[in-house]
Parts: structure tokens; sequence; C-alpha cells
């Protein structure tokens, strides 16, 4: 803008009417009628209007850039924001800083009402002149207050009180969208701050001029004024029960309300207070002052003894402090709950037994998490968390805290309990934040993954885990929790995986290097060994139970070939059914030790275990207190069906690169007849045979 | 206690003579909204009814614009005068017949007379003539009579029209005619100048060969515009110069007039000329001339508000609306005016723009469904830990709605698709589940065949966003059960688990794998997968409910019960059987219990023991929704009256249209706790509330804090939230019942209403017991509702009641 110069601030404040606005930048067009400034976080056009004599300026355009885009600060700042929730916390004021009073529905998470230039709209006000619009207007502070129903039928009805910078005190029926009632020119220099209790009908206000201001809240009549400091009070806060009133500049003051005469005095602050609490019972007042990064905790009690009581620190200044007491169970005293915000949008709770441990306790932090890509190109409209209220106490050390957070074009309004040393994190989506075009790709890449919506079509149910219903029979249960997989083929899978020495000695053609290298196979002997079905002593060679086999076998009518032979379904009945129940127990125990000591493999001895148990039921159960076998049974077939699934996945993948080898016509010769074996059988043996040929000879794999 | 969910659109509203106050009839208050804001500023309570019409006191001189007097009429019978700005009940005038509609003609603060006497302030008014006995059913209950508000009286013998219906009045702009429509012929009345008792007043009747909807006076001039059913608009110019104007007796001036020519005018009908407009599709529903009378505003089904201009006929449109329009209303300020919709919310339009400037909503009200549908819908669904009710919009939205604070929490598209108020239903959004935290949603639609064809059935679940009440789709699913429809969903009280049972004779458990992929790295699709796919003798499944702690589903397949092992798809056992197909299960607390329902023509409750197996015990009742308390082992039931018992009702409870009840069970007792007898319960809602910490905080402390709140919802949407348990509440609880209801309540409820036999019984009773109570004198709803210390003993009680169960159905004793 080259036609453009900056003057002078005093110059242009001439030619408006408000002298309290702050600018941090004017500009002027020369060959047009225009004048830019910026003003706390706005941007305002106006327009000189040349048809009426006098000229008149008149906004012509205004925008809001976000809490910081004039200042020169990084980092958010909420400082300027001001924010007021109502009684039931349906509603938010804010205004940040422009005039205008922005009130949100916290349920929807909608603007319910705008309120702008609210001064012009009473007819007949001397004070207000007709150019004055609503940036005219610089809001100080905002309460929001809630008058008791007179009578039932009456629906609560609710004020907003505004304190101008040019000293004026509005008031706000917010319902109604009207100006309820105006004090003009109450504090000269500008209005700092707004307090009232919920049991008195009336306000308190404190400005620049060091006077404290009773003002009655349905009428806005002046009941009484009086001088609590020679400088500008900066902060007021009235005790709940509204007995006592505390002011504070740098030094706070603490006032009986009935006769206005000081109770107590206290010094510390260097600064001006930005904001000031009174606990629930009054006992107490919390303090915190510009730049100083801790908030001070005072007892009121009228003693000379002047230092804080306790004091909270935080990494940033405070704008706005609330506290809760809660019971404490067993003793006298309360404990205390402290909420913070800092300039910076991050919440402080504190929870502490009593004052002593409030002052020790480190606080609990409420922060947004922001998108590190998004918040470098959004340094001016960072998301923070701007209000908050401390809603109830939920149980001991944790509170439900209502938060208004996010950006201030879409703020998010949520209820959050904090547990006290839980930091809460909260997520912030970038709705209603215009992105620039840099930026869509990615964030929508970042949006697709999280809104993808998953479709399912007629097929659902093809991938479904259990796609057919099983029926429970409350009598079989028993049984068949001791034999989960009866199926013999699948528990002799089991016996593949096996140790070593075992299987050499029983002679199976498996070769157990395959084990050895598939080290995601769960080794049967460690599982057992830690189920303590197998104890270390008890070394698993059939030379363990010389005895016992023998005894067996001698009494039984079978040979050990029965029990290495393929017999079917139909020859093991009959042959189960002749022997006299003692005799079966006792082959039973047999097969079970044969199996368990891998002298016998699993395809053979499982139909007999199977057909024995289902046979003579009776007597097995009721040996079963004096003899553990049936649970060691069960055991071992439980800890072999965990082995199941792996070993199937592994076939399947076996099968599938022996299915390649044989279309890629390998000329190895010695896997040609392995191959034709596992044409015709799907068992696992052979699958793992093939597995270590495979594995012996990688290098024709990978010429594949 | 809580009332809310009232409907703002029953009647039209009225604005105050500074147009910053809207008047709206809501249940049985009337509630002022700030035009500007439109937050809510004041109510008026006073009456028992439902508030029929708010005629607000016009100002004479601007001065007495700040003026804020109302009258208000109700169901109840009362006519009341208000002071709204403060708001004060200044005047009841009781008529003791319930009012439909009213209007006052001479409503120009008091006026007075030549004589300097203050004149009687007169209303005409809509009645309901109800006859004591019903059988000699009266052709005409609905009479328009004249009402002297000033001596409080109706006048007796003037009778100005009777009518089939009740019909609203309608009356001018400048106040010089009233009038209603009766089906095809329009009666118009004129006021008489000065009004007494004895004045005859004047009437013309109109006609046309369509039903009538709709009537608009012209502000100046003798014009009246009507809507017909068939969408036309006829306006009648000149209508009563003949009759209005002429003096009693005269009659040379008729034979002259009659041979003038009147275009469009049938018969003998008394006005200058009659033409019509035709652009909308379906009935009329609003009509109103602009305050100057140069233009038309009328609207209809299709939820467009058209402007003609009067004299050419050009329109103008303010499509998109959304929702049928039922009232417009003027304002005083020419630039302001409302029109009410039929999904319950106004909008005030700003003219002539024609935007909206600000709405005031409630709750959605119940959508008209095709009766062939009926059947598909699901109800209600309350969010029992936040206070929400889900309620399906006509719109293929989901509104979530608090109950505690009254007012809309969200709305959820539940599908991409335009709606238009006008539009044949083609898609119906028939079940809504949500799980117990109220994290997850899911919703089944049914995209209805054209001719056979076309039909879908859709499963969509929703992951709830970072507020409550607000909803992301996460997976859909389409044709979940093949062809078949889904008759129940439910979702698992902990864990990532839904099940949805057809009826065709399968369930279907689904999962959300959400933690896989946190787990790995990869990419994995997060949504929902079925995991098994169970059934039970191929019967169709009706429905399905996991119990509280997530071990057992019980699926109902017809007539039996069937439990599940939820993870491992095994059927555990098979439990029956009722007479009719079950339509509802739910498991009652941590109790072993499981509540079944089961409607049609033998209706049952049946309560089983999960130890037993069987049944514990049941009654034969119809009813329509369960609500089953978290941690506790009571549960409350919304049963409907019988049809037969209506008859042997008496006259005020018919009247009243109490056709429900509410009882309060402990699983272990078939005694009921407590009964409520509650209005229009058909497609009622009854649930549970968790009590917040945060509402305790707001309410008075010193009491002891509620175990959990009941809830119930009407078909109308109207709610209703207390505390099932305080005795202490219960005065107060009644009597806000009542409110609810809208006739008070004097003769026998509850109990004498369902079984009628009371009389045998009370001798009995006399007979039989020394305890000093007088059961005939005691109304029965409060033997039953009220703390169980003050009832009489419940083993006597019981007994005689039970047999009066008993010898309902003696086919089933033997």
């Amino acid at each position: 803008m080259d036609t453009s110069r900056t003057i002078n601030l005093g110059e242009v404040s001439l030619h408006l009417r408000s002298g309290q606005i702050r600018f941090f930048g004017v500009a002027v067009a020369m060959d047009s009628p225009v004048i830019a400034f910026g003003r706390k976080t706005q941007l305002c056009v106006l327009e000189k209007r040349k048809t009426e004599e006098p000229p008149r300026w008149e906004s012509f355009c205004s925008r809001t850039l976000g809490p910081s885009s004039l200042s020169t600060m990084s980092s958010p700042n909420i400082r300027d924001l001001l924010t007021s929730f109502s009684h039931s916390l349906d509603f938010l004021a804010i205004s940040s800083g422009d005039g205008r009073i922005k009130i949100w529905d916290t349920w929807k998470g909608q603007v319910q009402t705008e309120f702008a230039d609210i001064t012009s709209s009473i007819p007949g006000d001397l004070y207000t002149k007709p150019e004055s619009g609503h940036l005219s207007v610089d809001y100080t502070c905002m309460k929001w207050l809630h008058l008791e129903k007179k009578r039932k039928r009456e629906a609560g009805f609710s004020l907003l009180v505004l304190g101008t910078g040019s000293g004026d005190i509005l008031a706000l029926d917010v319902s109604a969208g009207q100006l309820k009632w105006r004090v003009s020119d109450c504090h000269p220099g500008g209005v700092n701050a707004i307090a009232s209790s919920p049991h008195t009908l009336c306000v308190y206000t404190a400005g620049a001029d060091g006077m404290v201001c009773q003002i009655d809240s349905m009428t806005g009549n002046l009941l009484g004024k009086f001088r609590a400091s020679t400088k500008a009070i900066s902060s007021i806060s009235v005790a709940p029960d509204g007995r006592t009133l505390a002011t504070a500049a740098g030094q706070l003051k603490v006032f009986d309300s009935a006769d206005n005469k000081k109770i107590q005095k206290f010094s510390g602050h260097p600064g001006a207070v930005r904001c000031m609490i009174f606990t629930e019972d009054g006992k107490y007042v919390l303090s915190s002052a510009v730049g100083e990064r801790y908030i001070a905790v005072w007892r009121v009690d009228g003693n000379k003894k002047k230092s804080a009581s306790a004091v909270l620190a935080m990494e940033h200044p405070s704008v706005y402090l609330d506290c809760k007491y809660g019971d404490n169970k067993g003793t006298e005293d309360v404990s205390l709950y402290v909420l913070a915000i800092s300039e910076v949008g991050c919440c402080y709770f504190w929870y502490g037994r009593n004052i002593e441990e409030l002052h020790n306790v480190k606080p609990t932090k409420i922060s947004l998490s922001i998108d590190r890509q998004l918040s470098k190109n959004h340094k001016d409209a960072l998301p923070t968390i701007f209000a908050a209220k401390l809603q109830c106490i939920v149980k001991p050390s944790s509170g439900q805290v209502f938060v208004a957070y996010g950006s201030l074009v879409k703020p998010t309004f949520d209820k959050i309990t904090v547990q006290h040393g839980l930091d809460v994190k909260l997520n912030t989506s970038p709705n209603g934040v215009l992105l620039p075009l840099i930026q869509t790709y990615k964030s929508k890449k970042v949006l697709g993954a999280q809104t993808e919506v998953t479709a399912l079509d007629r097929s659902n149910a093809e991938d479904a885990l259990l796609p057919v219903p099983k029926i429970s029979d409350f009598l079989d249960k028993k049984r068949k929790e001791r034999h989960p997989s009866r199926d013999p083929d699948r528990v002799m899978t089991h016996d593949l995986v096996d140790i070593q020495r075992e299987v050499k000695r029983v002679g199976s053609k498996d070769d157990q290097e395959t084990v050895e290298l598939d080290s995601a196979t769960i080794c049967i002997e460690d599982r057992l060994r830690s189920l303590g079905v197998l104890t270390s002593e008890e070394d698993l060679t059939r030379d363990g139970y010389p005895l016992n086999v023998n005894s067996t076998r001698n009494s039984s009518i079978f040979s050990d070939a029965h029990f290495e032979a393929n017999i079917t379904q139909k020859k093991i009945k009959a042959s189960v059914l002749s022997m006299t129940s003692a005799d079966a127990y006792k082959l039973l125990t047999f097969l079970v030790n044969m199996w368990k000591s891998r002298s016998g493999s699993g395809k053979y001895v499982l139909p007999w275990i199977c057909s024995i148990l289902v046979n003579h039921n009776c007597y097995v159960i009721s040996q079963e207190p004096d003899n553990q076998m049936l649970s060691s049974l069960y055991k071992m077939a439980e800890s072999r069906s965990v082995a199941i699934r792996p070993l199937l996945q592994l076939c399947g993948r076996l099968q599938l690169i022996i299915a390649q080898i044989d279309k890629a016509v390998v000329t190895g010769t010695q896997i040609l007849p392995n191959d034709q074996q596992l044409d015709e059988s799907e068992d696992l043996d052979v699958s793992l045979f093939e597995f270590r040929v495979v594995l012996v000879h990688p290098s024709q794999v990978n010429q594949i | 206690m809580i009332i809310g969910g009232k409907s703002f659109v029953s009647s039209p509203p009225a604005f105050s003579n500074d147009a910053k106050k809207l008047l709206v009839s809501t249940g049985n208050t009337v509630s002022v909204y700030s035009t500007s804001t439109g937050l809510l500023m004041a109510e008026l309570e006073g009456h028992k009814a439902l508030v029929t019409s708010v005629v607000v006191v016009s100002a004479s001189t601007p001065a007495s614009k700040i003026l804020c007097y109302c009258w208000t009429s109700s169901l109840d019978g009362t006519i009341c005068y208000w002071d709204f700005s403060l708001p004060e009940l200044m005047k009841k005038v009781d008529i003791r017949l319930p009012i439909v509609s009213m209007v006052i003609p001479n409503l120009l603060g008091p006026p007075v007379g030549e004589n300097g006497k203050p004149v009687d302030l007169f209303a005409y008014i809509s009645v309901e003539h109800v006859t004591k006995r019903d059988d000699e059913a009266k052709a005409f209950p609905g009479q328009i009579r004249k009402c002297n508000l000033t001596k409080s009286r109706l006048l007796g013998g003037v009778i100005l029209a009777e009518t089939q219906q009740p019909e609203a009045i309608i009356i001018s702009p400048s106040k010089e005619f009233f009038g209603i429509l009766n089906k095809r012929k329009l009666i118009l009345w004129k006021v008489p100048d000065k009004d007494s008792e004895n004045d005859v007043v004047k009437k013309i009747i109109l006609h046309h060969t369509k039903s009538f909807t709709v009537l608009a006076f012209h502000p100046t001039q003798r014009i009246i515009a009507a809507g017909d059913v068939t969408g036309r608009i006829l306006i009648w110019r000149g209508f009563g110069k003949r009759t209005f104007s002429r003096s009693v007796g005269s009659l040379s001036e008729r034979t002259v007039e009659s041979e003038e020519e009147r275009p469009g005018v049938r018969g003998d009908d008394d006005a200058e000329s009659c033409s019509t407009w035709h652009w909308h599709p379906a009935e009329v529903m609003v009509l109103s001339f602009s305050f100057d009378g140069a233009y038309l505003y009328s609207g209809g089904k299709e939820g467009v508000l058209v402007v003609w201009q009067l004299d050419t006929g050009k329109k103008k449109y303010l499509p998109r609306i959304g929702s049928p329009l039922l009232f417009f209303t003027a304002s005083p300020d020419p630039s302001l005016l409302s029109i009410s919709c039929a999904d319950n919310a106004i909008h005030l339009l700003k003219m002539p723009s024609m935007e909206i400037l600000n709405s005031i909503a409630g709750i959605k009200l119940p959508c008209s469904f095709p009766d062939t549908y009926q059947g598909l819908y699901g109800g209600v669904v309350f969010n029992q830990t936040a206070g929400l009710v889900a309620i399906r919009t006509e719109d293929y939205r989901i509104q979530f709605y608090s109950l505690f604070d009254d007012r809309e929490v969200s709305q959820v598209r539940i599908c991409e698709r335009n709606h238009q108020p006008d539009d044949d239903i083609t898609l119906v959004v028939t079940l809504l589940a949500l799980s117990v935290d109220g994290s997850k949603m899911g919703t089944v639609e049914v995209k209805l065949p054209e001719e056979g064809i076309g039909g879908l059935v859709c499963l969509k679940f929703w992951a709830s966003g970072s507020r409550s009440g607000d909803f992301t789709l996460s997976t859909v699913i389409y044709e979940p059960h093949s062809d078949a429809g889904i008759s129940a969903l439910a979702f698992h009280p902990t864990r990532h688990m839904a099940v949805s049972s057809s009826y065709r004779g399968d369930f279907k458990i689904w999962i959300c794998n959400d933690d896989l992929q946190q787990k790995d790295q990869v990419l994995q699709k997060s949504g929902w997968r079925c995991h098994s796919v169970g059934s039970y003798k191929k019967k169709p499944m009706t429905a399905a409910a996991f119990s509280a702690d997530g071990s057992v589903l019980a699926v109902a397949a017809g007539t039996v019960v069937t439990l599940w092992d939820p993870d491992r798809n095994i059927l555990v056992a098979v439990i029956g059987e009722t007479f009719m197909p079950i339509v509802s299960l739910s498991f009652v607390g941590n109790s072993e219990y499981l509540v079944s329902i089961s409607r049609g023509s033998e209706p049952q409750l049946s309560v089983w023991s999960m130890s037993k197996l069987s049944v514990s015990w049941s009654y034969k009742l119809h009813v329509e929704a369960v609500a089953c308390m978290t941690d506790a082992s009571s549960f409350a039931v919304l049963a409907l009256l019988p049809k037969s018992s209506k008859r042997l009702a008496s006259d005020e409870n018919r009247q009243s249209r109490k056709d429900g009840v509410i009882l309060l069970f402990n699983v272990e007792s078939p005694i009921p706790l407590s009964t409520w007898s509650v209005n229009k319960a058909k497609a009622g809602g009854l649930a549970f509330l968790q009590v917040n910490p945060s509402l305790l905080d707001r309410k008075i402390s010193d009491e002891k804090a509620p175990q959990a709140l009941l809830a119930y919802i009407n078909s109308d949407h109207e709610y209703v939230v207390f505390d099932p348990y305080n005795g202490e509440d219960h005065k107060i609880r009644k009597n806000r019942l009542e409110n609810l209801v809208p006739q008070d309540e004097t003769g026998h409820f509850g109990y004498t209403s369902i079984y009628g036999e009371l009389q045998e019984f009370d001798i009995r009773r006399d007979q039989t017991t020394e305890v000093p109570y007088a059961p005939s004198e005691k109304l029965w709803e409060t033997i039953f509702s009220g703390s169980s210390h003050i009832l009489p003993p419940l083993t006597k009680l019981c007994s005689t009641f039970l047999e009066s169960l008993l010898e309902k159905r003696p086919a089933i004793q033997e």
C-alpha cells in the first residue's frame, strides 16, 4: 500500500468517539476516504461518508483475525477474551473484543444469538449517538448473573452485566435480547471488574477510579459507593454469602460488605490482580496477578498475618479461577478443588485434602492435543481452552469440569471428569477452521482415514468366525471338556511337534529338524512342564514306565502292536465293550501314559482312549478322585489344542509352496517322490516332512 | 419431576403488541418467547389441560403497546386472563366445557359505552358439548357459543352453530367478522356493532364442492380466501353485502341483487364474485393476508410458503422449509411474522426478504407412517447415562433430546437423501439401538419396495464423536440378513459387540475390530464384522437382548427364548413357551430374571428365572414398553388398558383418554410396587435414567438422592421424568401427572378401569377385614401408587386381586 501512511494515534482517535480503543496500527489510504486500523484482535475499516455534513466515519467492514494475529505473540493468548457461563451452563457468552457478544448454546454447539450495538437499541437514550456502532464499545469485563426466582411462575431470568472501557455498566437481559439497564460513567477511566453473589440482589463493580459501586441488579440503581483504593482496582470478588468483599489492585483488601469497613489487607502481588475468587465458605481468597505464574491462596481471618497460605504454581499466568469444596469423610476440614485456565489456554486442576496439602500437590493438566502440521499453519487461530467451570465433585479427588475449547469460530463444549493426577488431553477437530490450500491434501488424507466407512454386502457372513451354532449339552459337557478335540487327526498333529529324542525312539519317519527351524511352534514339552503334567525328573522315555507298561501289556489281551496300527472304529468299539470295566480302566491308564510319553502315535492311541471313555465312563469317573489321570489327560489335550492353529496355518502355506513347485516342474529328483505322497494325503506328517525338504533346497525355491 | 417435550404447534401462536414477544401454547402452559433471541422468557401456568388459543389484548393507542394482557382458553373448560409481562393470572372464567377455539372481537382494552358504563366483553367460543351418557351419542357435539367474559358466564340458549366436530373459529383482522369451516360450507358471522347479550348475530353460508381446510379474512375489504383439500384457493369478494348491510326485515333489495352477474359464485351465496387459484398439489393448510391486504400467503403439506399478489395472482416462494406448514401468524410489526411447522418448530420470518431470523424448536413430533409399515417402527430409544432420548424424525434423522434440560442436543442424519414433505415414503428408519454407555449407535433402515421390487434392508453402525449425541458412520451392511427384515438390534453392555435378529430365522453377532487396528501398524479397516451366525429350528427370531454382564445372549425364536453364549456361539438353553411370538426381551439388572413381552391376541408379560429356566410369573397384559434398572432388581412396564375395560370405565376416564398404566414391579413378586395411569400410551416409551451428579447439584441437595429416575414418553413425545420410589414426592408428582392429562381426575381409574369388578371385591373386603380403612371411598390409583406403609395389607389385597384376574380367564383356570 504505497498510497497509505501510518498516522498518529491521537489524530484518529479524535475522529472516533470512544477514546478507549487501543490501537495497534492505523493505515489511511490517500486517495480514498477509508481508514483501516487494528484493534486488539480485529481489523476494522472505516469509511468516510461525504454525503452528510459534517462527514461521518462509519464502519465499513471489520474482521476478527483470531486471538493474536495483530499482536506479535506467537503462542495463543486468551487474555483479551471475555467469557462467562450462564448459571445452568447451557449458555456461554463470548466477547472477543470487537464489541460483539456471542451467546453459544453449549448443548447444540451453535450460536444462539449475537448482540452487537446493544447501546443504540434503546430509542431516546441521550447518551448513545447514532454513529456509534458496535466498534465504539469496548467491553472490559463480563459477568453472567442469575437472578433467583422471586415467584414460582417466573422463569429465572438471567442478566449479562458488562463493563466498558468508557466506564459504563450495561446489563443485558439475554432471553429478551434487550438492554435491561445502564449506568453511564460509573467508573471514569473504565470498569475493570464486576462481581456478584447469588444471595444478594446486587452487583459490585470496580474500576480505574479506585471506587467500588454497589448496583441493584434488578433496576440498575446505584445503592452505594465507596473508595477502596487510591489506585485503579483491577479485580473484585464477593464471598458467596455476600458478607465479605475483596478488591485488588496490587494489594488485596477484604471489606465487610455491610459497612464497607476494611477487615484485612494482603500485599504480595507485585502487579495488578487479574483474577480472584472466594472459596465457598468465604474463608480463603485465591488470586493471581498479571504476569505471575502462580495462584496465591490467602486466609481471611482478620489476622495480621499477611503471607499467603499456599501458592499453586503453573506454567503460564492464569486468567480464570474456580474452586469448590468437597467432603472429607472422617475429618473436619474440607478438601479443596481448584481450577485455573492459563493465558495460553491450558487448564490446571488441583486437589488437596486441606490447604497444606494443596500447597504441595502438582496440578493436573487439561490440555489440547494439537496437530503439529495444523498448528504451524494456523498460528493465529490455535485451538485453546478458553472457558471452564468446575461443575461438581464426582468423588474424592475427581471433579466434573465443563470446558469450552477449540477455536473461537467453532468452540466445542464438553463435560469431562478429571481425576487428580491424571492429565487429560482433549482432541480438537479442525471443524470450522478455514484450511489454506496447501494444507488440504494432507489433512484430507487424515480425515479420510478417520471417516472411512466399512461397507459389507449380502455375503457379510462369509468370513464369520463361528458361522455355525453349536449346542451345548449339559450332560455331555464334562466329557467334552476333557476332549476338546476328539478328532484323531487333529490330535495327531500335536504329536508331530515333538521332542526329537522321543520321536527317534518311537522310530517315526518324521525328521524333527523342522521343529527347530520353526521357531513359532510351541514346544509341548515346555508347555506340559509348566502345567505340571510332566516333571523334570520324569524323563520321557518308555523306560520311565517299564513296570507299568509291561504289566498292562501282560494283563491285557492286546499287544502293543494294536496301538500302532490303524484299526477301524467298529473293531475298537467291539473290543472295548468286550473288556471288563477294570480292564478297560487299566488299558486307559496305559494308553494315556503311552500318549503322554509319545510311545504311541496319537492317531492310533486316541480312538482307543475315546472309546474307553465313552463306553466305560461310569467306572472311569468313579476311579477319578484317586487317580488324577483324567485331569492330566485333559490338560495335555488342551495344551496340544493350542498348537493346532499355527500348525494348520503352516500346513496350508507349505501346500501352497509345494503346489508352486509342482507347477514349475523342478528337476530336483529328491523331491519328487515326496510330492507324490503329499498329493494323496492331507496328513501333517507328510507336509512337515515336505517342509524339511523345501528348507533343504532353498536354492530351488528361490529359482522359482 | 420434569415435564417436557411439549408441542409448540398445537395451536397458532400470538405476538405481543410490540412484536417482541411470542406467546406459544405449550401443553398446559403458555410460553413467552423473545422474538429477537428465540429464548424462553416466562411461562404462564394455570391451566390443567391443553391450552387451545391465546388472544392478546390489542393496543388501541401507541402508548398502550407495552401493555401485556392476554386471554387464553383451554380444554379444561376455563378461560384465563393474564398479565404476561410479570407473569400473573388476573382472572379465571369457568365455562365447564372443553374449549377448542376462542375469539374475542371487541378487544380494544376496556371499552367504555356511550353512557360511560363499561361494556361487557364477549367471546365466541367453540366448545365440545359432551353428553352425560355416551350410548345416545349426540350427532353434533361441536357448538359455537357466546360467552360474557366480564360477567364470567356462558350465554344460555345462544348456540350459533352445531357441527359434528368442534371447529376452530377464525376472526377477521378488523374484528368485524368471524367464521368457521364446516365440511363444504363456510359459515360467517358479523359481529354486532354494539355487542350485547341480546343482539342477533347475522350469518351467511358460502358453499363449495370440496371440503374446506382453511379460511382467511382480508384486513380491510370484504374479501375472504379459503383453501380446500385439493389445494385450490377460493377468493370471494364482497361477501355478505346483502345480508350484513341490510337491516332486518327489508327484503326489497334481494331481487335487484340477484339479477347482477356474480361470476363464480355458487347458487344463492351472498358474494359478488369468486375466483380460484390453484398451485398447491395437496391441501392448503395455511392462508393469511398481509397486513396491508396486498398479498396473500399460503402454504401446505409440501413445505413451501407462497406469496400471492392479490390483484394479479403473481407468486413468490419461500421453499425448503422442510416440513408441512401448520399456522401462519402476522405480527403487529409488518416486517416480522411467524410460521409454525409440523416438525414442532416455529420460524420467525423477516419480511419482505423472507429470511428465517430465528427458530423456536422442540422435540420432533411423531411422524406419520403408512399403516402397512407401522409394525416396522421400533419406538424411541433412551441413552440412560446421559439422559437423552433418541427420536426418529421424518427427514431420515435421529434427534437427540435432553430430557433433563428439555432441549435438543443434536441431530444425526441417517441416510444421505433429500426429504420433501410431500414425497411418498420410500425409506423408513425402523430400528435404533444405543449401547449402554451411549458410544455406539446402530440403525436399521428399510427401503420400501416399489411394486415389489427394490426393497433393501440396511444396517448401519455409528461411533460417537467428541460430544454426546454426535455420531459418525462407521459401518454399512447392506442386506445383513439377505432379504429378511431385522426384528431387533442390541448392543453388548461392555464390549464392542452387537446382535441383530431377523425374521428369516437367524441372528448375527457383529463385532467391531477397533482394537485390532491399534495393535497392527498395518492399516486394517476398522469396522464391524460378522462374528457368528446362529439360528434355532429356522424359527423367526423376533427379539434379542444381552444380559447385564454380557455373558448371556437371549434371542427370542418365536414363542421360545433361546439362550446363547455370545462368544462361542453355543446354544446354552431353550426356555418357553408363550402363546404369541415374543416381541421384546430384557434382562432385569443384575438379577437372574428375564422379562419377555408378547402381543397380539394373547398378550403376555412374563418373567423368566434363569436359574430355574422357567416362568417365574406372568400377566396377561398388553405391554408397550419395559424399562429395567441397571443395578437393581425392579423394572417398570407400560401397559395398555384393554379395550374391554374401556367400556366399563367411567365417562371422565374415557374423556381424559387415559389408555395406559405404568406398573413398577420387583422381579420377585407379581404385585406391583406402584402404579401410575397415563394417557396416549400407545407407542410410548419408558426408561430408567441414571441420576447425574451434576443434575443433583442443580437441584435441592438436602433431599435424598433418588436411586434412578423413571422417564415416560408418550406417543406425542411429551415426556415426564420422576422418581418412582420417593414417597414424599408423591403428592407433587401426582399433581403434575395430572397436568399431563387433559382432564381433572375425580372418577376411578387404574385398576377399576382395567378390571371393573371392584363392587363385589369391596363388599367382601368389608366383611373380612377389620382394618380401619374404606376401600370403596379410596381411589384405586392412590391405593396402589402410595408408599407401601399406607397401603392396606398386601396379602389381603393380593389374593382378591389375583382372583379377579383369574375370573377374567375361566378357561385357563380350569
